[in-house]
């Protein structure tokens, strides 16, 4: 680490100053995906794997990259990055490609980009510069609030006309923590909370029919076996009859013989725990556990309030991913469509998660960096 | 607190704020962590018993394999029903994305076969999205090669290979082999092959009745499935277990001869070995395919089978019961001799048999010869060479209906011959108990005179008639008949149905005198040559003939309406010097025996004389 007014700090000074088990810790969850991944081309190294491989190339690329900047043009271009990913969130339904009825893509130089991922930590970006600079912190004016709610609630609708209820939950949420940590009063998320159970039936009928069929497979998945709920029943067999130490790697009869359902995406999980058992899925989830405890650890050390907000929210970030995929492969939460970081097969899903973790490193690595208040684009 | 609440954000100092914040949020991850560990120890570790089932219960799958039937032989080891292999295609919904393009597509493939895709669409959406249904059942070989060719454009269609019942004999062996066809209800729930779809079981015949020898054993096999229900390999088999060859005592060849012999008449053939009490032919006309039950029979044809009042579906032979008329006179002969009347003992016939009736105005009934002018004196052997019912009213008037009931039930008269057919039927033997039990009023003298020519209550079968004078001219050793070859059991059982060779010898001149003496019933179709036949006519009518149509003349057979004729029968036996064989002969409104029965019965005797003199059975082979 070195001292903002080192203002010649050398990249070979920052390079130092990373977070290296940080790092060891993302390398060992990408190999793991890599193992899960080869499982699932049974044995053949040439499609999936080689491919994740390169996007976490792209990746490491990336999380450099942003590491490296300079914190301050991070700061001051804010806005400007939230804006562009929101830009193109807004033209997707005019350009982008359609798959399974959804448009979320978006061609971009030969990658097919998904910008609502990205769009998670661009908010942060946002609520985090709009936090930090926000003037009279103390003053208690409600318009205070009317900028943050429009920062995260816009890529929210946009993500959920896509239609993809899923990743404008997570998005939500993300944008929520920020404001959380921000200091708002209590009492304005109990009444949110409030707010949001009563206006369910609203929103209810809003809700598209597949989307409801969903709520009420998650509700009773034994319902439809073969239709909505097939992905819950077929993935807490997968996951059970794994028990304790698995049936051994390349051995998962559920998802060799196509039981499981997008399992090289959302169902990875299921498949890893197929095969290792109760002891693998430990592992896996003390290994995003010690992540996520690690990261916490850095972004608290940060003395600017941007880097604090930036790097706690990319964490919360990442956290409700983890949640919500798992918890949505053992059925406690309803199939929503979200990737397992690092190790789902998914472009989008690996370069904006490198992304994240690229602004995180760049926070610690600045962290004695102090930016003034800035309130323009 | 009251300070805080007031703020919109919170006053205090910011990072000590941030810290206390970020504490709660970790705080509560490592609580929804804690709430994901839980919830895969519950899975992984509690349920896992549950789960491991669910997921053996998801790969493996049982499947059926179906046994081949058994093969039935005739007596020279000729095969009679045999499997072919049967090529049908089979759609399962879920593993196609559009089942009606598929069967268009198969429309296209196979354009000359007609498929009813109305009734096929309705089915496949009553149908369980995994369950194969039926498209075709039975494909031509080439048919099925265009089909495999092609069938990457048929998806979720699946030709699969079964087998199906072939029947070489023809028409001729319909009745006796029988048919198969789909289980019925009952079956479903008792018949070991319930469990597959396609299975069939045998409906008649001994096909029927040998069912649960011929039809085998299921195997089966596990093997591993995918999601799409698509096999990836076989974890272990059990083969299905072949069902059991059966030879029969049929001689094919002699069974297609007798069937031409009867040459499309309304009729049936039995002919007996009365050293072995195997049957070698047993015989109804008309017939009818026997493949056209193994090929999904259409209602048209089906139809006109039950319509026809030839009734073609019917095994004449033993399902077909007919007064036996006057073959039943033999017999009555022998109860006669029996019971003390000599054959000396004379009658004279005028032609007409008179008893008392206080009924009738006249206060007599008269019972008729079927020879109007009578034929004088006549003794046993006369009266049985020329057919006389008068001679046999009298004697039976005399023994009484009992004595002649016991005799017939002695050779066989109203039981079943063999216990191989479900379709076969006992007939009646008269006497008064059964008159008692059977109708509820007593026996009258009358009905012991028709019963003594084979007429009135008399029921019996052509299987019975063969069996019945075989035993007869055997010398009175009783006959276990039979269809099936068993060549450990003894056939012939070492019980006397009759002890007093003189007995025999008397009866047996009388019926080569029948066939082979100048005015005998059946001289005209007496055998020339060293090996002859000898046997007695029948002609039984069906109707009553009122003293009214009497005096005004009777009418010939010839101008009755065919179902108003009377049937004709023969039963005979030879060669006489060493008796071989017995047949019986019964031809449906025939007209006469003498006329219908007899000349057919002589070809029979002449063909069974010149190739099959000493018949043996040839060994099979047990494939």
């Amino acid at each position: 680490m070195f001292s903002s007014s080192n203002a010649e700090a050398t990249i070979f000074d920052k390079l130092k100053s990373i977070n290296y088990f940080l790092l060891f810790l993302i390398c060992t969850l990408f190999f793991i995906g890599i193992l899960a991944l080869y499982s699932i081309s049974n044995g053949d190294f040439s499609e999936w794997p080689i491919r994740h491989l390169q996007r976490f190339i792209l990746g490491l690329i990336i999380f450099f990259s942003v590491a490296l900047l300079d914190l301050k043009i991070i700061f001051r271009f804010a806005y400007l990055i939230f804006i562009i990913s929101i830009v193109t969130l807004m033209i997707l339904p005019l350009v982008g490609d359609e798959i399974n009825g959804a448009k979320r893509w978006i061609i971009l130089a030969g990658f097919s980009l998904q910008p609502s991922e990205f769009v998670k930590y661009t908010l942060i970006l946002a609520l985090a510069k709009y936090f930090h600079s926000m003037e009279d912190y103390h003053d208690n004016l409600v318009s205070k609030l009317i900028i943050p709610s429009f920062i995260v609630l816009i890529p929210v609708v946009f993500v959920v006309i896509q239609p993809d209820l899923g990743t404008a939950f997570v998005i939500f949420l993300g944008g929520v923590s920020v404001i959380w940590i921000s200091g708002l009063n209590y009492k304005y998320f109990i009444s949110g909370i409030l707010g949001f159970i009563l206006s369910l039936p609203i929103l209810w009928q809003y809700l598209k029919g597949y989307q409801k069929e969903r709520v009420f497979t998650f509700f009773n998945p034994e319902r439809d076996p073969l239709g909505n709920g097939y992905h819950i029943t077929q993935s807490k067999i997968a996951l059970g009859s794994g028990g304790i130490f698995g049936k051994g790697y390349m051995e998962g009869t559920q998802s060799h013989l196509n039981f499981l359902p997008e399992m090289q995406t959302d169902f990875i999980f299921t498949m890893f725990g197929e095969e290792f058992g109760f002891i693998g899925s430990i592992v896996l989830i003390l290994l995003y556990m010690a992540l996520i405890g690690i990261s916490i650890r850095m972004a608290l050390t940060s003395k600017s309030l941007f880097s604090k907000f930036l790097s706690l929210g990319v964490c919360s970030v990442f956290f409700i991913y983890v949640f919500v995929n798992i918890g949505m492969v053992t059925g406690i939460l309803p199939v929503v469509g979200v990737p397992l970081p690092f190790i789902s097969y998914g472009g989008s899903s690996m370069l904006a998660v490198m992304f994240g973790f690229g602004l995180l490193t760049n926070c610690y690595i600045n962290y004695n960096t102090t930016l003034t208040k800035s309130s323009f684009i | 607190m009251s300070e805080s609440n007031k703020f919109i954000f919170k006053k205090y100092d910011l990072d000590a704020s941030i810290n206390r914040r970020t504490a709660f949020i970790t705080i509560a991850k490592a609580g929804l962590f804690t709430i994901l560990v839980s919830r895969l120890a519950y899975l992984q570790i509690v349920d896992k018993d549950k789960y491991k089932i669910l997921s053996d219960n998801n790969r493996i799958t049982h499947r059926l394999l179906e046994p081949q039937r058994g093969i039935i032989y005739d007596l020279q080891g000729k095969p009679l029903a045999i499997n072919r292999e049967r090529y049908e295609v089979v759609i399962i919904r879920e593993e196609t994305s559009d089942y009606i393009k598929s069967i268009e597509n198969l429309k296209n493939i196979l354009p000359d076969v007609k498929i009813d895709t109305e009734k096929l669409y309705s089915e496949i959406k009553k149908t369980k999205k995994f369950i194969p249904i039926k498209v075709f059942d039975d494909l031509s070989w080439d048919q099925f090669s265009m089909l495999n060719a092609n069938i990457h454009k048929v998806d979720g269609l699946y030709p699969q290979i079964g087998f199906k019942r072939y029947y070489t004999g023809g028409p001729s062996h319909s009745h006796i082999i029988g048919y198969t066809a789909p289980l019925n209800k009952k079956e479903k729930n008792t018949n070991s092959l319930a469990e597959l779809s396609s299975a069939k079981s045998g409906k008649l015949g001994i096909e029927k009745s040998k069912d649960p020898y011929l039809r085998g054993k299921l195997g089966n096999k596990n093997i591993e499935v995918n999601a799409n229900g698509r096999e990836i390999r076989e974890l272990d088999r059990y083969e299905s277990t072949r069902g059991k060859n059966i030879q029969l005592t049929i001689d094919s060849e002699l069974q297609d001869y007798c069937y031409k012999s009867l040459n499309d008449q309304s009729g049936c053939v039995a002919v007996t070995n009365i050293k072995t009490g195997e049957f070698h032919a047993l015989v109804s006309s008309p017939s009818y395919d026997p493949n056209l039950f193994s090929n999904n029979i259409s209602t048209a044809e089906w139809n006109s089978l039950t319509d026809s009042i030839y009734k073609p579906l019917i095994n004449k032979s033993i399902s077909s019961q007919y007064p036996p008329g006057s073959t039943i006179k033999p017999f009555v002969a022998l109860a006669a001799l029996e019971n003390g009347i000599t054959e000396k003992r004379e009658v004279y016939c005028n032609g007409k048999h008179e008893i008392k009736d206080t009924s009738l105005e006249s206060g007599v009934k008269t019972f008729h010869c079927w020879k109007e002018e009578g034929h004088g004196n006549v003794n046993m052997n006369e009266a049985l060479k020329v057919s006389c019912d008068v001679y046999f009213y009298q004697i039976s008037r005399e023994i009484g209906i009992n004595k002649i009931a016991e005799v017939c039930k002695r050779f066989g008269f109203g039981q079943n011959v063999f216990n191989s057919f479900y379709e076969e039927k006992k007939g009646v033997v008269p006497s008064k108990n059964w008159k008692l039990e059977s109708i509820g009023t007593p026996w009258m003298v009358g009905e012991t005179l028709s019963a003594g020519i084979g007429q009135g209550y008399f029921l019996t079968t052509s299987a019975q008639l063969s069996l019945a004078l075989g035993q007869l001219i055997n010398g009175g050793e009783k006959i276990n008949p039979t269809i099936v070859l068993n060549k450990k059991k003894d056939t012939l059982i070492k019980q006397k149905i009759f002890l007093n060779p003189k007995h025999l010898s008397i009866i047996k001149k009388g019926l080569e005198d029948a066939t082979n003496t100048q005015g005998g019933t059946s001289y005209r179709s007496r055998l020339s040559g060293n090996l002859k036949m000898a046997g007695k006519t029948g002609t039984s009518q069906v109707r009553v003939i009122s003293s009214q149509e009497r005096e005004e003349g009777l009418k010939k057979n010839n101008e009755l309406p065919w179902d108003q004729r009377d049937h004709g029968l023969f039963i005979g036996y030879g060669p006489i010097n060493n008796p071989q064989y017995t047949v019986s002969v019964i031809i449906e409104h025939g007209g006469s025996g003498s006329g219908s029965a007899a000349p057919i019965a002589s070809k029979i005797f002449k063909y069974l004389f010149e190739n099959k003199l000493n018949l043996k059975s040839k060994g099979i082979s047990n494939v």
